[in-house]
């Protein structure tokens, strides 16, 4: 009945609209309640692997706190891309401007995947997922 | 350019699901012109692709992030003035919430509004 599945965390443990992330056999997840409902993607942003647990769940919806890309955690599809960045009236000095520069050349030619998810259950009060 | 395969339905979803948020505190909602609306979407998805930003379909860009991040959808707060007389935002994605016929809304510019 539970093949495969491998008990997580607590379903205490995350409020709804929470977001925890958690380690299970080397892979990084992160378990999202939404609403009573839970699931499990990597933790990892299919832009620039930031750590999703870090940015904003609202609803089915997951925002990247490094470039705001956006998935859809029920399914891991990437809904959007890195949001370009303000920076600023001031100029900065020659040797950070052109780092600044290559680095955003380089981010231009990231391309953002979607991420992967798990499956979940609930028993017991405890998250099982599966990788 | 976006290097991001989107889909163009789930991101319409997610572009519904966001705007809901922040126009109905507003007093707005999406006309009930449905065709319209998904058109408008749509080509919010596209601009979203091309510039990262989901821009007003509607306005041009300037070039200066200033005034181009005052047409970013929904840009209702930063023409509030203007939306409220005219009882929609320039593209007529948002409608006041009272309005059930979009039709009847001409898209007028602020030096046309009469007030009354």
């Amino acid at each position: 009945m539970n093949k495969g599945f491998i008990r997580a965390i607590s379903t205490s443990e995350i409020a709804s609209g929470g977001m925890k992330a958690v380690e299970l056999d080397g892979s990084e997840i992160v378990i999202c309640n939404c609403g009573g409902k839970y699931y499990a993607i990597q933790r990892r942003c299919g832009h620039m692997n930031a750590p999703l647990d870090l940015g904003t769940l609202d609803g089915i919806y997951l925002t990247c706190p490094m470039h705001c890309a956006q998935f859809d955690i029920t399914n891991g599809e990437a809904l959007s891309g890195p949001v370009p960045t303000d920076t600023g009236q001031e100029i900065p000095p020659p040797s950070l401007g052109r780092y600044l520069q290559n680095i955003g050349m380089l981010i231009n030619h990231v391309r953002t995947e979607s991420v992967r998810t798990y499956p979940t259950k609930i028993e017991d009060g405890w998250i099982l997922i599966r990788l | 350019m976006s290097l991001c395969q989107v889909n163009m339905e789930s991101r319409k979803k997610s572009l519904h699901y966001f705007y809901e948020k922040v126009v109905v505190p507003l007093g707005f909602k999406f006309t009930p012109d449905n065709e319209m609306m998904n058109f408008l979407l749509e080509q919010e998805v596209i601009l979203e692709g091309r510039h990262g930003i989901p821009f007003c379909p509607c306005q041009p860009l300037r070039n200066d992030r200033t005034c181009d991040m005052q047409i970013v959808c929904p840009c209702i707060p930063f023409h509030r003035k203007h939306f409220d007389d005219i009882k929609r935002c320039w593209c007529g994605l948002f409608v006041h919430k009272d309005v059930l016929d979009p039709d009847k809304l001409p898209q007028l510019p602020p030096k046309e509004v009469k007030n009354e």
